[in-house]
């Protein structure tokens, strides 16, 4: 005797409530991605966590806190938004110009000169584009308005600078 | 033989309802992850406005800290757009007559964030 399994469809309610459950599922899953999608496009990037961006501050920090001039020209570097040029002092006493290059997009470049002999570069990459600009202060001293924005073009960090008297 | 049966409805409810705590876990914690997120870079940027004021004010003529039309915030604030609408607010104290605390606040949403600095009178115009 042959036996047959009875292979019946799935009914219209099962198919009915199975179809209401993934339909939650993606109002789920589009919901919460256009709302991450919302708030990424909303904030700057933090470049604060991002040790490349950390060191190009720092260096600039200490270049600034440290300047005694800010020279508009040296060698075929004019002062802008990207490029910034200021005399500093090295712990043996020497003096010596620091050009920080933003000009390649990604990029910034520390070049570091002695009379006029390059006699350091750094550079770092992956980073957001730069700007340093001059912001006169209340005491009559310029500081430098350290600036970059993300990819959307959003501010992401703004600091001021103020180089520390000399003596 | 096996008995060929399918799920009793005990059986799918309890599952349903695993099912919606996973859901319902999973949401509440990305809800939170999004708000700390949000806080997170909302901090980082009333900061930097912070420490960019204090600059201005660490430079402002001691007689001219405690002048009622000048406790406004002087620097850019562009940075703190994304956080708009916000507000801001200087408060002045005299604990002596040679000391000036200055508190530098930022309101938005239902945050906020300080920074107090300290003036001495030392004499000079400038911070030394």
């Amino acid at each position: 005797m042959v036996t047959r399994r009875r292979a019946r469809g799935y009914t219209m309610m099962e198919i009915a409530i199975t179809l209401a459950l993934f339909g939650v599922f993606l109002f789920i899953i589009v919901t919460m991605t256009s709302e991450m999608r919302r708030n990424e496009k909303k904030w700057p990037v933090n470049f604060f966590a991002h040790p490349e961006v950390g060191s190009v501050l720092a260096r600039m920090r200490r270049d600034i806190y440290d300047s005694t001039a800010r020279p508009d020209n040296f060698e075929t570097y004019s002062s802008s938004p990207l490029t910034l040029i200021v005399y500093t002092i090295n712990n043996d006493g020497t003096a010596e110009t620091i050009v920080w290059d933003f000009t390649t997009p990604g990029e910034a470049h520390r070049k570091a000169f002695k009379a006029t002999l390059l006699s350091s570069e750094w550079m770092a990459r992956g980073l957001p584009l730069f700007m340093a600009t001059a912001e006169p202060m209340p005491s009559g001293q310029d500081a430098i308005r350290v600036r970059a924005v993300d990819q959307e073009k959003k501010l992401a960090i703004d600091e001021l600078i103020v180089p520390r008297p000399h003596a | 033989m096996p008995r060929n049966r399918g799920f009793s409805l005990v059986e799918t409810l309890v599952a349903l309802a695993i099912l919606a705590i996973v859901i319902t876990t999973t949401i509440a914690m990305f809800a939170e992850r999004t708000r700390r997120l949000r806080e997170a870079s909302e901090t980082i940027l009333a900061f930097q406005a912070l420490s960019n004021e204090a600059e201005y004010w660490r430079r402002e003529p001691f007689t001219q800290i405690d002048k009622a039309d000048n406790q406004t915030f002087k620097s850019d604030l562009a940075i703190l757009a994304p956080m708009a609408p916000f507000t801001t607010d200087v408060k002045v104290e005299t604990p002596r007559s040679d000391v000036r605390n200055v508190t530098l606040t930022i309101h938005w949403a239902k945050r906020e964030a300080h920074l107090g600095i300290a003036r001495a009178d030392t004499g000079g115009s400038g911070l030394w």
